[in-house]
């Protein structure tokens, strides 16, 4: 969303920028087989604007393996968070990559299973020693053949590329590595072209393998990586009706004449919504902030043949004559989501001021006159993406659903306590496992309001201390009258001694909170900890900006404070809430 | 044309725009330096809609080349 995206802005840009105090720090590694100025300076700029304090390394020309492999090198000193390790299809054949057809059919399957093996081991390597994740580019298939037309063959050219990018796919991506991911570069090259990104003139002059004019482009493929790495990733898209889901204006135009569906407008419509649709489907909140009366509005997103999104799509809907500034403020609370984590599509310039002044956190979309470009607009936003996705990514739309009717449920019931008994709701609690292990770490990179410590732990931390003997790894799965909300609240305890245990991490998802739930995890650590003989549990709590719903919450259960630490006796027992049903799977 | 050049070059090496003329060159810009002069030339070819040759890229040692090669291209702007 630049206005300016030649190189030269961001190599200038780059000069001027400043750390800021508050700013979320990362540190970025590059490692390349060519030339890659340029890119740490676009993406430090990238990151600043996205509230992201961007340090880098980048490594000597053609260094990579020797940054990997000798301990001594700049890469361990530098302790990346994340290191991009950009490969190139002709580095990796050298001169194969000329002269493919005249090996022999027989050698060639071998050529490729050590070329293959030689990046593997580099990922194997990288993987054990060190803490950061690695991104490598998957190898652009050529676009030449001197076969032509002919091309095609096993282990022909083409097909040769193909294999190690999929055996790299196959062993990382897909085998849920925590640390490996690869980037699959050919779905850069075929959005831009081949022609564009590689410039003979620029390769002959300096080695430069993606041309200057479209390395910004290619820097901003990667920030998927660093949003979601370094907690800026958004998850809700807030939307407004008229011109942005239909064309023109259902107050005036009717819901006979709205420009939905089978004509060229309403075509470019029913795309972004598909479009949309597709990003709830994998976990992405949707909600409405529209001007317009809720009657005439609803009745289409209800009825309209060709509308996508229903009702059910949106976890929240504020269809009403009311500010859009105080609009977005109600929705993030009604979901218990931050500002900052919201992205908000509205046609109309004026809006789009109006949020970017009042509410700067917001993400504030350009969208311009054409409704053309919508799709397009969306699908290149990086913003959303994570490094996996999760069950509970996949079930989000659904438990928001839930959250909507037990609303209703509770305000058609009004007292809370007999809500609570009408919920059913049931506790599993479990001891970490490799299904739960993603979810466990998501939840400690996300949760902010009830958590006690707000200690963050990547996947592979999670797995080392569920691992230990001196720590105990623990979720609950919550699932009530309206569906399954998923491993919603987690427990990391460190077994200190024979008396004394503390409670290093303890959280429960907003949308779970005050019904009991935690209660109920407080008191399996109490039973648990008793059955072991240990006489007391200690926990601190750390404040932020975000958890003051936990503060009270050691205090309410009957801990007692003991200098900086919570500290409860297990003479004591903490009351189970009685309309939670427990069911323990140990 | 020179105008439009100069805020071209003042633009990309970010210095002022005074600091440009015909003479300027790597030896007495210390900001054109051998990738920050790749970045030039794409941005040149960009805004002036031509294509430099590589050999005519191997010949700019100053400003005042880049004209000379604007003249066989029919830039005159």
């Amino acid at each position: 969303m630049e206005k300016n995206e030649n190189l030269s802005y961001f190599l200038n840009e780059a000069k001027t920028i400043k750390p800021r105090e508050l700013g979320k720090k990362l540190r970025v590694a590059f490692l390349a087989s060519s030339t890659i100025n340029g890119f740490e300076e676009t993406m430090r700029v990238k990151c600043y604007q996205n509230g992201i304090d961007c340090i880098t390394y980048v490594a000597d020309y053609n260094q990579y393996n020797q940054e990997i492999l000798n301990q001594n090198s700049g890469l361990y000193q530098f302790k990346p968070d994340i290191t991009f390790l950009i490969l190139d299809t002709r580095h990796i054949l050298g001169e194969h990559f000329f002269s493919w057809y005249s090996i022999p059919h027989s050698d060639r399957k071998e050529i490729i299973d050590t070329k293959h093996e030689e990046i593997q081991n580099i990922c194997i390597t990288f993987q054990e020693n060190f803490d950061s994740k690695l991104v490598v580019t998957s190898l652009q298939i050529p676009n030449y053949s001197p076969y032509g037309i002919s091309e095609g063959g096993d282990y022909g050219l083409k097909d040769a590329i193909y294999k190690i990018n999929h055996k790299l796919f196959n062993e990382f991506q897909e085998h849920n590595s925590p640390k490996i991911f690869i980037y699959d570069f050919n779905e850069f090259v075929g959005k831009f072209g081949e022609n564009n990104i590689f410039n003979y003139k620029q390769f002959f002059s300096g080695d430069i393998k993606i041309s200057i004019e479209y390395i910004p482009k290619f820097v901003n493929e990667l920030m998927g990586y660093v949003y979601t790495i370094s907690g800026v990733a958004k998850k809700c898209i807030v939307l407004d009706l008229d011109n942005t889901l239909w064309g023109g204006v259902i107050g005036e135009d009717g819901f006979d004449n709205i420009k939905l569906g089978d004509n060229p407008i309403g075509r470019s419509f029913v795309e972004f919504q598909k479009r949309l649709l597709a990003l709830n489907k994998r976990g992405i909140i949707l909600a409405i902030n529209s001007k317009n009366n809720f009657d005439d509005a609803i009745e289409v997103i209800q009825k309209h043949p060709n509308m996508i999104l229903r009702e059910e799509n949106f976890a929240c809907v504020k269809i009403n004559w009311d500010d859009k500034v105080v609009n977005l403020q109600k929705i993030a609370e009604e979901l218990n989501i931050g500002l900052d984590s919201m992205v908000f599509f509205d046609d109309d310039p004026i809006n789009q001021e109006y949020v970017k002044e009042s509410l700067p956190e917001v993400l504030v979309v350009n969208l311009p006159k054409d409704s053309s470009q919508y799709p397009q607009i969306m699908t290149e936003m990086k913003e959303f993406d994570v490094l996996k996705i999760t069950e509970e990514d996949t079930k989000r739309s659904d438990m928001y659903l839930g959250q909507k009717k037990r609303k209703e449920l509770e305000n058609k019931v009004g007292d809370f306590n007999e809500f609570l008994k009408q919920m059913n709701i049931e506790v599993k609690v479990e001891k970490a496992n490799s299904f739960s292990i993603p979810r466990i770490s998501q939840l400690t990179l996300k949760t902010n309001q009830f958590n006690l410590t707000t200690k963050r732990y990547q996947e592979e931390e999670v797995s080392k201390f569920s691992s230990s003997e001196n720590k105990i790894v623990e979720c609950v799965k919550v699932n009530d009258k309206f569906g399954d909300n998923g491993i919603t609240g987690t427990y990391i305890i460190e077994k200190k001694d024979n008396d004394e245990w503390i409670i290093d991490t303890f959280l429960l998802s907003c949308r779970i909170m005050g019904r009991g739930v935690e209660e109920i995890m407080m008191n399996q650590i109490v039973e648990k900890a008793k059955s072991s003989g240990i006489k007391k549990i200690k926990g601190e709590f750390i404040p932020t900006a975000k958890n003051k719903p936990a503060e009270n919450f050691y205090e309410k259960l009957g801990f007692k404070k003991e200098n900086e630490f919570w500290v409860f006796n297990t003479d004591n027992t903490i009351k189970k809430p009685e309309h939670i049903k427990v069911i323990k799977n140990e | 044309m020179s105008e439009k050049l100069y805020q071209i070059i003042s633009k990309v090496f970010n210095v002022d725009n005074s600091k440009i003329d015909d003479e300027t060159s790597p030896e007495n810009l210390e900001e054109w330096d051998s990738f920050n002069f790749y970045v030039l030339l794409d941005e040149i070819e960009n805004e002036f809609n031509i294509k430099f040759d590589l050999d005519e890229t191997l010949e700019i040692k100053k400003v005042g080349d880049f004209k000379k090669i604007f003249q066989k291209h029919g830039v005159d702007k």
